[in-house]
């Protein structure tokens, strides 16, 4: 073949050297094979789904970071209230010997009082300036002291809510019952009603959720007034229905010792890993009032050294420690669960290195072959070089004389 | 014979090796010129002279220059420049769309990812106004990517609309000079004489005209006929055709249209413009789409998994993407307007139950992640195909970049072999043919001295 220039040849072996060069620099500075799609669009697609797998891993070890003192802070609550349950078995246990003179009983029952104050704080803790055991009404204390009345802030004689007063889609309100332990839970739905709401109050006045004639009804100043048949059985209401207003106690009907559950029942789930959730929270409502009442069996044995007989002493004096018993079983759960967090968290640092291997595996190059690339790809570059500075200035004209 | 004779033939050598000279001047001179074909002096024996029965030659003649060509090699040349070219033109719009589609930061995937680490840190604390403001922040980051992404590849599309405009222009342009030469060129080859440079001109323009689009050439008597790919005339005789361009009816795309008016965009297949249109009509559009029925599909769901919960005010969930358009007509969400449809944080949907701590519906909101769209696939496997489909675009343009540079490299080194001026070769005609023309002087010094000697003679005789 005739050649006549080897410049177009020589140009395009320069080009290609030096990009492998620029390829082989690129790899071992970024550590990576793959710097965009092009390179390997196959790794790049796979690259996708593997980062969003390393971020859930992610946020499920900071979500597991975030519920441990969650649930330890519920942990060390029940904790506290075991031991306050215990001492008030003590202090009933006294009290029922029936050697104490009323003086001395009232005492008691002053210690017993003490003691359920503590143990309403501790069923209101919070995490974070969430409360924890009010199911998911997170944002007002569960255990609320009890009054006998409540009404509502909106309606006035002159402008009265009625039955027919439609109420907010959506809103709750909630009626605890101190006597009870129980709550009725109502959301507003679509076309709901005052009326609504009064044959809610009525089912679960049946149902046994709220004492015996707890009723709602519209005063004679139009207001909605939700009221406890005795003076001794106290409620509750929260509500956040723009229809009602909020719901407050009427002056004067406080009941003492007596305090109603106005959380709910829900059970936030969280997830922390890509099939398992677990429980984030013990509702009030399954930890203190479902199985025993604890609150209520404080308030009974305080009403019972105040006023009642020996055998009424010992007999709430039971119900504590059927209720302290009660408590020390629902934490078995929670303990478990903290358990699982624990391992789960280890599980998840593992997963995190076996993603991180993944994606290495995927788009990664490692040291000594990008330096072995890097190598070569000098030494080509070299020999094109050299060659090109060999062959390019010579010409007949260098020999003619 | 005579030495008048000698003389003559002497003489014609002269003429012979300086005609030689020239055309060796002439290649050295042109021999980084692109798309010069080396020349070479055709040469042929005088018609002999005969005289009873002897016949004696008559010397040399120079009867053309003629400049060595390979039509088939420049023919090949030209199709596999329109394919580089258009190759060229995919690649450097997909290698300006590719970054977007990066699996590092800001991009679809890590934007999707984050909203649904923070829906997931949301649901450890429902409540909390930081938590939600982070759902915010991170739906409206991964609005903001969509958004980019989409930008990056309508504005690539206008970009190619000026391209489009441009090549048209240059077609246009190297239409007429090649329409000019025709003629010339035709003149000369009726009088037996080779194109010679004009034709060198003609087969450069043809080559500039091929890395613009597909083009066929036929030579007729009156030069080169070219039309495009599908037969559109550009060129015939000493007449050029003009293409035009028109605004389409979506008031944005550069439609190509024949002299005549007539739609050709479609038919307009390789080198830059043929690139171009593929790109601009075919392959962005594909992306977009794609990009669109996610970015819809995704906000649907999101959406959806919003109305069956209430947000932190007890009351039912509102969507939480839109396309931005809240009055009139309501238009689709796309990839180029979603946006948020709130900016309050107390409007994401977490409660399951109406109360404000319950998260019991942010587990609707997250199983958006690993459920799969109408279009089949989860929101990051529709986007790792997304990516992937990027990336092999990018990737065979790439290649087929590669493959015919290769490729005309090699073409070029053949079509050099033949057409091309070797430098050495012409140093070794250059001693050959001055040795000639020193012969051919020594000839005529040689046949002056012998005349001398005639002209001695009679002298001689006088004294």
């Amino acid at each position: 073949m005739r050649v006549t220039s080897m410049l177009p040849d020589m140009q395009y072996a320069m080009q290609q050297s030096q990009q492998n060069l620029a390829t082989a620099m690129q790899q071992i500075s970024t550590g990576l094979r793959v710097n965009q799609p092009s390179d390997d669009p196959s790794a790049s697609a796979n690259m996708v789904t593997a980062l969003a797998e390393s971020a859930n891993v992610d946020q499920y070890t900071s979500n597991v970071s975030s519920l441990l003192p969650q649930m330890q802070t519920a942990d060390s609550a029940i904790s506290s209230i075991t031991t306050a349950l215990n001492s008030a078995i003590t202090d009933g246990t006294s009290g029922a010997s029936g050697t104490d003179t009323a003086a001395q009983r009232q005492g008691v029952a002053n210690q017993v009082a003490s003691i359920l104050t503590t143990v309403v704080a501790q069923a209101n803790s919070t995490y974070s300036g969430a409360y924890i055991f009010g199911g998911s009404e997170t944002s007002t204390p569960p255990f609320v002291a009890a009054s006998t009345t409540y009404t509502s802030a909106n309606g006035s004689a002159a402008n009265p809510l009625s039955s027919t007063t439609p109420l907010t889609a959506g809103s709750v309100t909630t009626i605890g019952d101190a006597s009870t332990g129980g709550t009725l839970n109502f959301q507003a739905a679509a076309g709901d009603t005052i009326a609504t709401l009064q044959t809610a109050v009525a089912n679960a006045v049946s149902a046994g959720t709220l004492s015996a004639g707890t009723t709602a009804t519209i005063n004679s100043s139009g207001e909605l007034s939700i009221s406890s048949n005795s003076s001794t059985e106290g409620i509750a209401v929260v509500s956040n229905d723009a229809a009602l207003g909020s719901m407050s106690a009427t002056a004067g009907t406080a009941v003492a010792n007596a305090y109603a559950y106005v959380g709910n029942s829900s059970v936030n789930n969280v997830q922390v890993g890509d099939s398992m959730s677990v429980a984030t929270n013990l509702p009030g409502s399954t930890l203190f009032t479902s199985g025993a009442n604890v609150i209520g069996s404080l308030s009974n044995l305080i009403t019972a050294l105040q006023s009642g007989t020996s055998a009424q002493i010992a007999t709430a004096t039971t119900a504590i420690s059927t209720a302290s018993s009660y408590v020390g079983q629902q934490r078995i759960p929670l303990d478990n669960a903290i358990n699982q967090l624990d391992s789960q968290e280890s599980y998840l640092s593992q997963e995190k290195v076996t993603l991180t291997t993944q994606q290495t595996a995927l788009v990664g190059i490692s040291t000594a072959t990008a330096a072995t690339n890097l190598s070569q790809a000098e030494l080509d570059n070299d020999a094109v070089l050299a060659a090109a500075a060999k062959v390019m200035p010579q010409t007949l004209l260098d020999y003619l004389k | 014979m005579s030495l008048n004779t000698s003389l003559s033939i002497a003489v014609q050598s002269l003429s012979v090796a300086s005609g030689e000279l020239q055309v060796t001047n002439n290649n050295i001179a042109n021999a980084n010129t692109p798309g010069y074909t080396r020349e070479v002096a055709v040469l042929q024996e005088a018609a002999p002279t005969t005289d009873g029965n002897l016949s004696v030659g008559n010397g040399v003649e120079l009867t053309a220059y003629q400049s060595v060509r390979d039509e088939l090699l420049q023919t090949q040349i030209n199709q596999e420049t329109t394919a580089q070219s258009g190759s060229n033109a995919e690649l450097s719009s997909l290698q300006a769309i590719q970054p977007t589609f990066t699996t590092s930061t800001n991009d679809i995937g890590t934007e999707m990812s984050a909203l649904f680490s923070s829906i997931s840190s949301l649901s450890t604390n429902a409540d909390s106004s930081t938590s939600r403001q982070a759902v915010l922040t991170a739906g409206q980051n991964l609005a903001t990517a969509f958004n980019t992404a989409s930008n990056t590849l309508t504005s690539q599309q206008t970009g190619l609309n000026t391209q489009v405009t441009q090549d048209v222009n240059q077609i246009n342009q190297l239409s007429s000079q090649i329409a000019a030469l025709n003629p010339q060129i035709a003149s000369q080859k009726s009088n037996g004489q080779d194109g010679g440079t004009l034709q060198d001109q003609q087969d450069e323009l043809v080559l500039k005209l091929s890395a613009l689009t597909n083009v066929s050439v036929t030579q007729t008597p009156t030069g080169e006929t070219v039309t495009t790919g599908n037969g559109t005339a550009l060129v015939t005789g000493s007449q050029s055709f003009a293409l035009q361009t028109a605004t389409g009816s979506d008031g944005k795309t550069q439609e190509v249209l024949d002299q005549s008016g007539n739609n050709i965009t479609s038919t307009l297949t390789g080198g830059n413009l043929g690139g171009t249109i593929q790109t601009r009509d075919t392959t962005i559009p594909g992306l977009l789409t794609q990009l669109n029925t996610l970015a819809n599909q995704f906000a649907t769901a999101i959406n959806a998994a919003q109305a069956t919960g209430y947000d932190q005010n007890g009351t039912a969930g509102a969507a939480l993407f839109s396309s931005g358009v809240t009055t009139g007509v309501i238009p689709a969400i796309t990839a180029g307007n979603i946006t948020m449809a709130t900016t309050d944080p107390a409007a994401i949907a977490a409660s399951s139950d109406g109360s404000s701590g319950s998260s019991g519906n942010l587990t609707n909101l997250s199983a958006v992640q690993t459920t799969a769209l109408p279009s089949g696939e989860t929101p990051s496997d529709a986007y790792a195909s997304l990516v992937y489909q990027v990336g092999s675009l990018t990737s065979n343009a790439n290649s087929e970049s590669t493959a015919t540079t290769a490729s005309l490299l090699q073409l070029n080194d053949q079509l050099s072999s033949v057409s091309g001026v070797s430098i050495d070769e012409e140093s070794a005609n250059l001693i050959t043919y001055q040795t000639a023309y020193e012969a051919a002087a020594r000839v005529v010094s040689t046949i002056q001295s012998l005349f001398s000697v005639l002209q001695t003679m009679g002298t001689s005789a006088a004294e």
